[in-house]
C-alpha cells in the first residue's frame, strides 16, 4: 500500500514537472491549438455544441446554470474524442518530452 | 449574454479600471513573453490546497488563488466579500454575487488582444474564430423571423435544369458547380462584389450567384438557365450554337469566364500567368510541376504551370495519341542515332499540346503498354518519369548540349477541387472515336503519392523532400468525390448525365429537368468522364 501511494505522489510530481516544461516553452499553448484545429475538423466541436444546446433545451434557458452544462457535458466530450487524435497529441507529448530529455 | 458585465463588475472596473484583469490576462492566460510563462509555470495554483489543474480561478481584487472545483475560490469570494474572479483557463470572469460568469465588451477586446499577441509570439496562426452576427445581421434576423430547418431528408440545393437545345454538356457542368461545398458557401453568404462596372448585367459571376439562389430558393420547377448560357455564348464565341459541345471544354470556358470577370470588365485570361487571387483561382487551381532532368549532367529543370483540370491518357501508352504519330514514327525510327536530326523531328513530337498536358503524346520510350483500368492506374501513368528518347532531346541549359533526358511531371499544390477529366474523345485527322472502357475511380482519393514531395529522385534532391514532407499535413492531400458527369452515346450523338452528392452519402442523378435519388454504387460503376473531388479538410458532415 505504501508504494502504490508512493507511486502516486511520483506520478503527481511527474505530471506536474512536465506540465511546468510545457507551459514554460509555450508548448502547451501549441498542443492546445493543435488539439483544437483536429477537434474542429472531426466535427467534435459542432457535435458538442449541438448536445449543449440540447441540454439548454431541457432543462429550459432560464435555469441552466455553467455547472449543469460543465457536469452532463464533460463526460460526453472526453468520451466523443476520436481515438486518432489522441495517438496524435501523445506522439507530439513524446517527442517533447525526447527532446528535452536531450537538452 | 449581454456584453455589459454586470453591476458588481461596473463597480470594480469604476475603482481599479482594467488593470488587475490585464495583468492577470498577460500572466497567467494569454502569455507573449518567456517571462510571463515562467511565473505561469510556477505560481498558477490554489492556494489553498495546492491544486495545479483546470479552473483555478484569480481574484480581481487581491492576491489569491483558488480551485473552483473545491469552491476554494467562492470561499474566498464569501468571506473576503471579492465577488470578481478571473478563470485562469479560458480567461473568463466569473462573479460570485451572480452566480455566473459575466461578459464584458472591454475586457473582451483586451483578451482578444493578447490571446493574438500570445499566439504570435509562439508562431501559432489562429485563423478560426466563430463568427458573431453584427448589429447589422442582428437587425436583418430581427426583421426576417421565418427560419428554414435543414433536415436530413431536406432537398435544398437541388433543382432540375431545362434542357434548351442539346445544352445537357451545360446542365451537367452546372449542376457541378453548384455542388461544389466551398463555391457553395462562397456565394450564399455574398462573398462576391461585382467588379464589371461598366455593364454590370454581363457579370457571369453575378448570374453565377443568382443561379446558387434559384437552386437554394426551396422552388421545385425545373430552372431555365437561359441568361447564364447567353453569357456564357457571349463570352466563349467558340462554343456558341445549339450542337452539342464538349462538357470538358465548356467546364474551362466557364472557369475562365468566371476568372476574368471576378477581376472586372478587363479581366485577364487564364493563360496570363496573373497571379489573381479571385474564388476560382483559390478553389480550382492547382500547380502542376515539370523536372526535366539531363542524362548528361543530372541538371534538372523545373517549371510549374497553373492548372484547373489534370486530363488524363486512356487506352495503351505511346499508341493512343494522334494519328500525326504514327505518320511521324517513320521519321523517328530513321533519325535514331543520327545526331545531325534530333531538332529537325524533334518539334514534332516533343511539341506538348499545353490544354491536354498529357505525357503520353509522343514518346516512344513509354515502358508499359497496359490500359488503365483505374483512376489510380491513369494517374501514376501521368506522373511516372518519362524517358525522353533520343529523338527528342532537349537543350539542357546546364552543360549546354542536346542531351537525353527524362520529364516528369508532379502536383506542386493540390487544389482544393480537383477535376480529373478522362480523355474518351480521339481527335485524330480523320477518325473521332470514343473509348467507353470501364476506369474505376474510388469515393475518396488520396493525392499524395503523386505530389512533387513525393517524387521519387534519384538525382539527390532528397533536401527538399524531406523539407516539404515535414511541413506538409499528412491528411492535406485526401479527397471525396462529389460529382461525377458521364457521357452516354458515341461522339456523334451522345446524352451527358451526371451524379451529384448532396449531403453526405446521398447522391442524386441529375439529367437535365430529371432528379432521382442514385446509390453510391451506381456512381462509381459508371463510365465516368469528368470526376470532382473536393478536399477533405474543409468538408465535414
Amino acid at each position: 500500500m505504501a508504494d502504490l501511494q508512493e507511486r502516486k505522489i511520483k506520478d503527481a510530481q511527474m505530471r506536474a514537472t512536465i506540465n511546468q516544461k510545457l507551459v514554460e516553452t509555450g508548448e502547451r499553448e501549441r498542443l492546445k491549438e493543435l488539439l483544437r484545429t483536429r477537434l474542429i475538423e472531426c466535427g467534435w466541436r459542432d457535435q458538442l455544441k449541438a448536445q449543449c444546446k440540447e441540454i439548454v433545451q431541457s432543462k429550459g434557458l432560464e435555469h441552466i446554470t455553467v455547472d449543469d452544462l460543465v457536469a452532463e457535458i464533460t463526460p460526453k466530450g472526453r468520451a466523443l474524442v476520436p481515438d486518432n487524435v489522441k495517438k496524435e497529441l501523445l506522439q507530439r507529448i513524446r517527442t517533447f518530452l525526447a527532446q528535452q530529455s536531450s537538452m | 449574454m449581454s456584453l455589459h458585465g454586470c453591476e458588481h463588475l461596473t463597480s470594480l472596473k469604476a475603482a481599479y479600471g482594467i488593470q488587475p484583469f490585464y495583468i492577470i490576462h498577460s500572466y497567467f492566460i494569454a502569455c507573449s513573453s518567456i517571462e510571463a510563462r515562467r511565473v505561469k509555470a510556477k505560481s498558477c495554483f490554489c492556494h489553498t490546497c495546492r491544486y495545479r489543474g483546470l479552473r483555478v480561478h484569480a481574484c480581481l481584487s487581491c492576491v489569491y488563488f483558488g480551485c473552483y472545483n473545491e469552491q476554494h475560490i467562492h470561499n474566498h469570494a464569501k468571506t473576503k466579500k471579492h465577488n470578481l474572479s478571473v478563470d485562469l483557463s479560458y480567461g473568463t470572469v466569473y462573479c460570485y454575487a451572480c452566480g455566473t460568469f459575466v461578459y464584458d465588451e472591454e475586457l473582451e477586446n483586451v483578451a482578444r488582444k493578447q490571446q493574438r499577441a500570445a499566439a504570435a509570439t509562439l508562431g501559432i496562426k489562429r485563423d478560426f474564430a466563430p463568427w458573431e452576427p453584427g448589429q447589422d445581421e442582428i437587425e436583418l434576423l430581427r426583421r426576417n423571423p421565418k427560419r428554414r430547418k435543414v433536415s436530413e431528408n431536406s432537398h435544398i440545393g437541388l433543382r432540375g435544369l431545362i434542357n434548351l437545345g442539346n445544352t445537357c454538356f451545360m446542365n451537367c457542368i452546372l449542376q457541378s458547380l453548384t455542388h461544389t461545398p466551398i463555391l457553395r458557401d462562397y456565394f450564399l453568404s455574398d462573398q462576391h462584389h461585382c467588379h464589371m462596372t461598366a455593364n454590370p448585367q454581363q457579370c457571369l459571376v453575378c448570374e453565377m450567384g443568382r443561379l446558387f439562389q434559384e437552386f437554394y430558393s426551396g422552388v421545385r420547377t425545373p430552372y431555365i438557365p437561359y441568361k447564364l448560357l447567353h453569357l456564357v455564348w457571349t463570352n466563349a464565341r467558340h462554343l456558341a450554337g445549339y450542337e452539342q459541345q464538349d462538357a470538358h471544354e465548356f467546364l474551362i470556358a466557364a472557369l475562365d469566364v468566371l476568372h476574368r470577370h471576378c477581376q472586372g470588365t478587363n479581366g485577364l485570361s487564364y493563360s496570363s500567368s496573373h497571379h489573381c487571387n479571385c474564388i476560382i483561382d483559390q478553389i480550382f487551381t492547382g500547380g502542376l510541376q515539370s523536372d526535366v532532368t539531363c542524362k548528361q549532367c543530372n541538371n534538372v529543370s523545373t517549371t510549374i504551370d497553373p492548372i484547373w483540370d489534370i486530363s488524363l491518357d486512356l487506352g495503351p501508352g505511346p499508341g493512343s495519341t494522334t494519328a500525326a504519330i504514327a505518320a511521324g514514327s517513320n521519321l523517328v525510327l530513321s533519325a535514331v542515332g543520327d545526331p545531325a536530326l534530333p531538332m529537325a523531328v524533334g518539334p514534332a513530337l516533343v511539341d506538348l499540346p499545353t490544354a491536354s498536358l498529357s505525357p503520353a503524346s509522343g514518346f516512344t520510350n513509354s515502358p508499359s503498354n497496359y490500359e488503365p483500368t483505374s483512376l489510380l492506374d491513369c494517374l501514376k501513368r501521368f506522373t511516372r518519369p518519362e524517358h525522353l528518347g533520343n529523338s527528342a532531346k532537349i537543350k539542357c541549359s546546364n552543360c549546354s548540349s542536346y542531351q537525353e533526358s527524362t520529364k516528369q511531371l508532379t502536383m506542386k499544390k493540390s487544389p482544393i477541387v480537383a477535376c480529373f477529366h478522362l480523355k474518351r474523345f480521339e481527335h485524330s485527322t480523320g477518325y473521332h472515336k470514343k473509348i467507353s472502357t470501364y476506369v474505376s475511380f474510388p469515393e475518396e482519393l488520396d493525392m499524395t503519392p503523386f505530389m512533387s514531395s513525393s517524387r521519387n529522385n534519384s538525382n539527390g534532391y532528397t533536401n527538399q523532400i524531406v523539407r516539404e514532407s515535414a511541413t506538409g499535413l499528412s491528411c492535406d492531400n485526401k479527397y471525396s468525390l462529389f460529382a461525377v458527369v458521364n457521357h452516354s452515346g458515341t461522339i456523334e450523338s451522345g446524352h451527358y448525365t451526371c451524379y451529384i452528392r448532396s449531403h453526405k452519402e446521398q447522391w442524386f442523378k441529375c439529367e437535365d429537368h430529371v432528379i432521382t435519388r442514385a446509390t453510391a454504387g451506381e456512381v462509381l460503376s459508371s463510365e465516368g468522364y469528368l470526376l470532382f473531388y473536393h478536399k477533405q479538410l474543409l468538408e465535414y458532415a
